[in-house]
């Protein structure tokens, strides 16, 4: 991802650039058009899937950019989806002011989870943030007056703007969102801070010999991709309209890590595919008799081995292909 | 003019002295060598130097300020330029964003801005793009603007690497065997663009280089370290006579 114009358009073809912005419209207009062609199941695993998208962009920057291994990001979801579920229901703040708060509350929270993780990499920071995401975990389970412990909270449906807010509304509601967390991760990706943390990733004492502050980038890596995933969590609690602790487990935040590294470690366009791959494909082999979890499982591996940059890295290789 | 010094500089690695009691100063404008045997402590110094390492005893400074008490980040924004043995450079990125990453410091917008690419964002973005347009030409590398630096030859990266450090408003330049791995033709393209350096912005440049014939060229001034003490310090035809000097250093270096 280059960031000057002039030299994207120098290093890609000009038929590929034009490529892409087309089908970035092609994909925007279908999304538009899809609740008019999907059953409600349809609209629920799309909608799921802007949701996922929105985690995996938010971790790529963690993950795929600044090179840090999170497995709390299913708890920072979980937060978000609390913070949103009890401020609107509880304390009867807007929705969509819930959902924003929600995630500036898990921001801190993700900038805080950070500091100590200043101190680790690779295997050490992986099992750190596991450790914050149990606690994370626990703190919801244990907080029952607050959260509802281990029976959950049951959601009513959001209203925006005195509207109640039906699935097709929650899906727009998403794309709208997801669409917005993509225009920002794009240009977080062209700018400075996208750039410091591929140095980061690849040598701190590179990164400090050009001025960059590691620590601060981490910091930020961590906390917007906690603010991405917290937004995606309280968009989440109002899909499936019934949260418990359980659904926010380490299990999910394996899941979170997978769509970013099956789509493209550091693309932001194998953020969308690697979360729609993750819902999608599921469900396409639901009609394999007693073995969709198997052959699931065997396609990750296939994938990683035959694809070491990801689904999106091997559609780039195959568009730039056929563009010649 | 801007002086740095290096004060009495210890290093210890555990029981090993890395470095004892080194002192010397450089000017805006003088180029010096620092030379030695290896394992003499001269990595070791430019780490000191750049904020990597903390010294054990002693302080660097540049003019008033303390470096020695710094991190790296802010040292380099002090205007000390570090250009390592081997280049550190991001492969996935084209060269042109591998220098644009050398601009950081003078890209001034905040997070919020960056998401949305506000028309500010675009414009600095494209002040920066044209500075790198500048260096690229001025270092003879415009032609691989565009291309991924992992697919570069060994020399041309050092070129890049070299161009990152200028992006960064330095006054001082740090060089870790800048030659090595270069043939005669970049070398002297080297060369040139060192002392063109010097003579236009009156960079201060130290320079650790196994190549004799290119740092008595190149040096005002040469220090030699062995076993982390200062052994010499002199205009190079004065210090490469020293007897000390003949038999720690160069006498190894005939030998081999």
């Amino acid at each position: 991802m280059s960031a000057a114009a002039d030299i994207v358009r120098a290093s890609l073809p000009r038929a590929s650039w034009s490529w892409g912005a087309a089908l970035v419209g092609i994909c925007f207009v279908l999304a538009c058009g899809a609740p008019l062609g999907v059953n409600g199941y349809g609209l629920y695993l799309l909608t799921l899937t802007g949701i996922f998208a929105l985690v995996a962009l938010g971790l790529n920057f963690l993950t795929g950019y600044a090179g840090q291994i999170s497995l709390c990001h299913a708890s920072f979801f979980g937060v978000g989806a609390y913070a949103t579920a009890i401020l609107t229901q509880k304390a009867g703040v807007p929705y969509l002011l819930a959902l924003l708060s929600g995630a500036l509350f898990t921001t801190a929270i993700g900038a805080i989870v950070a500091v100590p993780a200043l101190r680790l990499r690779n295997i050490y920071l992986a099992i750190a943030t596991l450790g914050f995401g149990v606690v994370l975990q626990k703190i919801i389970f244990e907080w029952r007056s607050l959260t509802g412990g281990g029976g959950g909270l049951a959601l009513a449906a959001p209203s925006i703007a005195g509207h109640e807010v039906g699935a097709t509304g929650l899906y727009y509601l998403t794309l709208a969102v997801m669409s917005a967390g993509l225009f920002g991760a794009w240009n977080v990706s062209r700018g400075r801070t996208g750039r410091a943390l591929l140095v980061i990733k690849d040598s701190e004492i590179a990164a400090g010999s050009l001025g960059i502050h590691a620590a601060r980038y981490k910091v930020t890596a961590f906390a917007i991709s906690a603010f991405y995933a917290a937004i995606a969590g309280g968009l989440f609690a109002y899909l499936v309209r019934y949260i418990n602790p359980e659904s926010f487990g380490v299990g999910l935040s394996i899941s979170f890590l997978s769509m970013v590294v099956i789509g493209g470690l550091g693309t932001i366009g194998g953020s969308i595919v690697g979360a729609a791959f993750y819902v999608i494909v599921p469900e396409l082999l639901r009609g394999i008799k007693d073995a969709p979890g198997l052959v699931f499982g065997l396609l990750l591996v296939v994938v990683m081995v035959f694809m070491p940059q990801g689904l999106w890295g091997m559609m780039r290789r195959l568009g730039r292909g056929s563009v010649g | 003019m801007t002086h740095l010094a290096i004060e009495d500089v210890s290093v210890d690695f555990g029981g090993i002295h890395a470095l004892r009691g080194v002192g010397f100063g450089l000017e805006a404008g003088s180029i010096v060598g620092l030379i030695g045997p290896n394992g003499a402590g001269k990595s070791t110094l430019l780490n000191c130097i750049s904020g990597i390492t903390r010294p054990t005893a002693g302080r660097v400074w540049l003019g008033d300020a303390v470096l020695s008490t710094m991190s790296s980040a802010a040292v380099a924004r002090c205007g000390i330029g570090r250009v390592f043995q081997h280049p550190e450079l991001v492969a996935e990125l084209s060269v042109h964003d591998n220098l644009l990453v050398a601009c950081h410091c003078s890209l001034h917008y905040g997070l919020f801005s960056e998401l949305l690419r506000l028309p500010d964002v675009r414009r600095q973005e494209r002040a920066a793009a044209k500075r790198v347009s500048t260096v690229l030409s001025r270092l003879g590398i415009a032609d691989s603007a565009g291309a991924r630096v992992g697919s570069l030859p060994y020399g041309h990266r050092k070129l890049v690497d070299l161009g990152r450090a200028l992006l960064m408003n330095i006054r001082f330049l740090l060089l870790d065997e800048p030659i090595a791995g270069l043939n005669d033709a970049e070398i002297s393209r080297l060369r040139e663009i060192l002392l063109a350096l010097r003579r236009e912005f009156g960079l201060g440049i130290l320079v650790v280089e196994h190549n004799m014939p290119f740092v008595s060229g190149l040096c005002d001034r040469l220090v030699v370290l062995d076993l982390g003490q200062l052994i010499a310090n002199g205009p190079p035809a004065e210090v490469l006579g020293d007897a000390r000097v003949m038999s720690s250093y160069l006498g190894e270096a005939l030998d081999a």
